[in-house]
């Protein structure tokens, strides 16, 4: 550092050549697009596990008009992986049994409304099962355990869709990326929290009150 | 890197040898190297450069598991530190009954700089003499005015951004420029304002300008994956490669140093070590011998150290080696605040952490005895739009009581970013209960007995996380937000177990008296007069200030007198 201000006229140049060297960097550390790789081996699932996985991924998940759904987004086989994972870390399965325990029943009460297997079942059917348990606060006692599978297998629909390229996109998170120049928070961003501040703001999270000056 | 397998054959003695290369051993080596002298540095994990093996700008897609945490790789996937973590493979440590420390060890050339939060804040007046100021603990043998020079010179080699604020015990730097908050940070500062609580511009060891041939920050958040461009501080790039221009420093890798060897006349000869890629033990010999293992390593090679001269180790005729071992107090709340959903989506990573934090506030009212616990914290918090963790979406009802398809889609997209959790790291005060000692049985793969630890909280750590959560609370009510926490009286407010902050200090401490200390002022063995200590381990009480830029100052001051007592001819070199 030369001078008082502590940047020096090398430093200068140094500035005004950073979009440089950040795209420089990015080239030398991006990672080559992604290819689709050789056909999923699963480790968990069975067949039939695995028609369910594919309907309930997507029944939490569906495509919209923002993204695909989370079978495109290749979240059974990320939910396949994860649960066998899971085993070889934890030292146990508990969490590959609750999911299917949890798929077991989804067939099994399918069959005794509809006689069908779930995946089989319509849509309106599959709905009418998933209604009593995806809420856990309204779930009748003796679904009560259905109710924490189904929370448990929204997780990790959602921790496998939000981590693929499909669901980054959809939230959108737009960072990992070199950035010439940091700005702070984006003048729009705050003037809508300042106007929430002053008028309040009805959240999915709770009411929030006008903040006294 | 400097192979030199014939060691043996062709003995060279060095002026110094340092065992370790993270923020302790990287700044004497560098000091020392550039000041003229010989150097050998002893590394025991793998050979790291940062700037080839950063795993910068990939994606959760891209990695095992969407790059998840394990065994192997705690701080998931993409982390920097390649061998590490709370274990070790084939070199283990024990915990004595009803102790349950945790011990991180980062086995690769500039150990933990090379992850580390990069969080850089100087300790105050009051934090190297806090027995004078409460009567518990003790204090430092030096003073602020003492290491004041060298936190200059470590911030100025290093590179810390933070703003001028002249608050209580909290000094100022030479800083760079910090960057602009993001508009989570703006909000919580707002509600820390309303509780009179500080919330500043916070101190990292991250490049806003480019220094020293290095460039500035390009703000991906992605220092803990190391740094692709050498933009934030580690100690590879910053103290290391440079050193080794001048000629001056050879550096061995899968160097398991396992004692410090002494002569006849009371004084070190060297180190010995074992080679980890062929099994041999070798000695370097020198003429100084400057440790920075690692806290509770660098205790370890003491304590190993045993002669018919040393029967309980190299300065240890205190008795004081593993003694007064120390870590951060934490814990945690999470924080969902609605005034954050559902705004313009934007880029919010900024720097690898937090662009704001908050110092501790209550020293008045400690002093004035209004406090129910001794020592301060402060707070650190994270949110935003953030790079996407496989975890990260877990336990939603809690937020949108349930639900499935568009509609939790859409609800998501509002939801996230609107998340903020805080964190707090305090002070925990040195207790006798708290020790590591050699295990009278176990040995590593090296053939090296291995430590084991011994550690309480007292209660004043554990009324200090209690005000953590009450504060964390009140910020996130006082935003509008909901908060989840596990904190309760029953697991003593969430504390966390010791040595998980990975902020372990002491157990080498220095002192003014050589009964009570096992090393000067200097960092010089009280018995061992070419003997120093470089890393944690002299630190006599851990202040809420993240250990690493003290480290870096200490280790500055100690390299200085080591060259300056070479001069003098105190020391042979």
């Amino acid at each position: 550092m030369a001078d008082k201000s502590g940047v020096s006229r090398r430093d200068l140049f140094q500035i005004a050549s950073v979009p440089t060297l950040a795209a420089a960097a990015m080239a030398a550390h991006a990672e080559p697009p992604v290819t689709q790789t050789a056909a999923y081996q699963r480790k968990v699932f069975n067949d039939q596990e695995w028609r369910a996985v594919r309907v309930l991924c997507d029944l939490i998940v569906p495509a919209d008009e923002h993204s695909g759904s989370a079978t495109q987004a290749g979240v059974p086989e990320f939910i396949d992986d994860w649960l066998d994972f899971r085993k070889q870390e934890d030292g146990n399965d508990d969490l590959a049994a609750q999911v299917l325990g949890g798929l077991a029943w989804l067939d099994r009460e399918s069959l005794r409304l509809f006689q069908k297997d779930f995946a089989g079942a319509a849509v309106s059917q599959q709905k009418q099962i998933l209604d009593r348990i995806a809420w856990p606060s309204r779930a009748a006692d003796e679904d009560k355990r259905w109710a924490a599978f189904f929370s448990k297998f929204r997780d990790l629909t959602l921790n496998g869709f939000y981590t693929s390229k499909i669901g980054i996109s959809d939230l959108p998170y737009l960072g990992n990326m070199a950035v010439p120049e940091w700005k702070g928070c984006d003048p729009a961003v705050w003037a809508k929290i300042e106007e929430r501040l002053k008028n309040g703001y009805k959240g999915l999270g709770g009411d929030v009150k006008p903040w006294q000056a | 890197m400097v192979a030199m397998a014939q060691v043996r054959a062709t003995p060279k003695t060095y002026d110094v040898v340092v065992v370790g290369s993270g923020a302790g051993g990287g700044v004497a080596a560098h000091v020392l190297s550039l000041a003229g002298a010989k150097v050998c540095m002893l590394e025991a994990g793998g050979w790291y450069d940062g700037t080839k093996q950063s795993a910068m700008f990939k994606w959760p897609y891209n990695a095992p598991h969407r790059g998840a945490g394990t065994k192997e790789k705690p701080f998931g996937y993409f982390d920097a530190t390649l061998l590490g973590g709370w274990q070790v493979p084939g070199e283990p440590y024990t915990n004595a009954g009803g102790s349950d420390w945790r011990w991180w060890r980062a086995r690769m050339l500039g150990g933990r700089t090379n992850h580390y939060g990069r969080i850089s804040l100087r300790m105050g007046p009051y934090d190297f003499k806090p027995y004078s100021r409460d009567g518990k603990g003790f204090d430092w043998p030096i003073t602020y005015e003492d290491l004041a020079p060298y936190y200059d010179k470590a911030e100025e080699l290093i590179g810390v951004f933070g703003t001028h604020e002249g608050l209580e015990n909290t000094p100022d730097g030479k800083f760079l420029p910090a960057p602009a908050p993001r508009g989570y940070e703006r909000l919580v500062k707002m509600a820390c304002d309303k509780l009179k609580i500080p919330c500043i511009p916070s101190r990292l060891a991250i490049l806003t300008r480019p220094i020293h041939g290095r460039p500035a920050c390009h703000y991906c958040a992605q220092c803990g994956r190391a740094c692709g461009v050498n933009a934030n501080f580690n100690s590879p790039g910053v103290h290391i490669f440079p050193a080794m221009k001048t000629g001056n420093l050879d550096v061995r890798t899968d160097a398991m140093v396992r004692a410090v060897v002494t002569g006849p006349d009371g004084l070190a000869r060297g180190v010995s070590y074992i080679d980890k890629k062929t099994r041999n033990e070798i000695t370097v010999s020198a003429k100084i011998v400057v440790l920075a293992a690692s806290c509770c390593e660098t205790a370890r090679i003491l304590l190993n150290s045993k002669s018919s001269q040393f029967p309980n180790g190299v300065a240890n005729s205190s008795g004081q080696v593993g003694r007064y071992l120390m870590d951060t107090v934490g814990a945690d709340v999470g924080g969902y605040l609605p005034i954050l959903e559902d705004l313009p989506p934007r880029n919010e990573d900024g720097v690898g952490g937090m662009h704001m934090y908050m110092p501790w506030w209550n020293y008045g009212e400690q002093k004035a005895g209004k406090m129910p616990f001794a020592r301060g914290y402060h707070i650190e918090f994270g949110g935003g739009r953030g790079m996407p963790n496989p975890g990260d979406f877990g336990g939603s009802e809690e937020i949108l009581g349930g639900g499935y398809g568009v509609e939790l889609k859409r609800q998501l997209r509002r939801a996230y970013g609107a998340f903020v959790g805080f964190a707090g790291r305090g002070e925990m005060i040195p207790n006798a209960d708290s020790y590591c000692d050699l295990d009278p049985d176990k040995v590593d793969q090296w053939g090296i007995p291995v430590l084991r630890f011994h550690f309480k909280w007292s209660q004043d750590e554990i009324l200090q996380a209690k005000h953590m959560q009450d504060t964390f609370k009140e910020i996130i009510t006082t935003a509008g937000g909901k908060y989840f926490t596990g904190g309760s009286a029953e697991n003593n407010w969430g504390i966390s177990r010791g040595g998980e902050i990975i902020h372990e200090v002491g157990a080498v401490r220095m002192g003014s008296d050589p009964q009570t200390s096992a090393l000067n002022q200097y960092c010089q063995a009280w018995d061992c007069k070419n003997v120093f200590v470089t890393d944690a381990a002299p630190f006599v009480s851990n202040a809420d200030k993240n250990p690493t830029l003290t480290i870096s100052a200490l280790g500055w001051r100690t390299s200085e007198y080591i060259a300056e007592q070479v001069k003098k001819r105190n020391l042979a070199a």
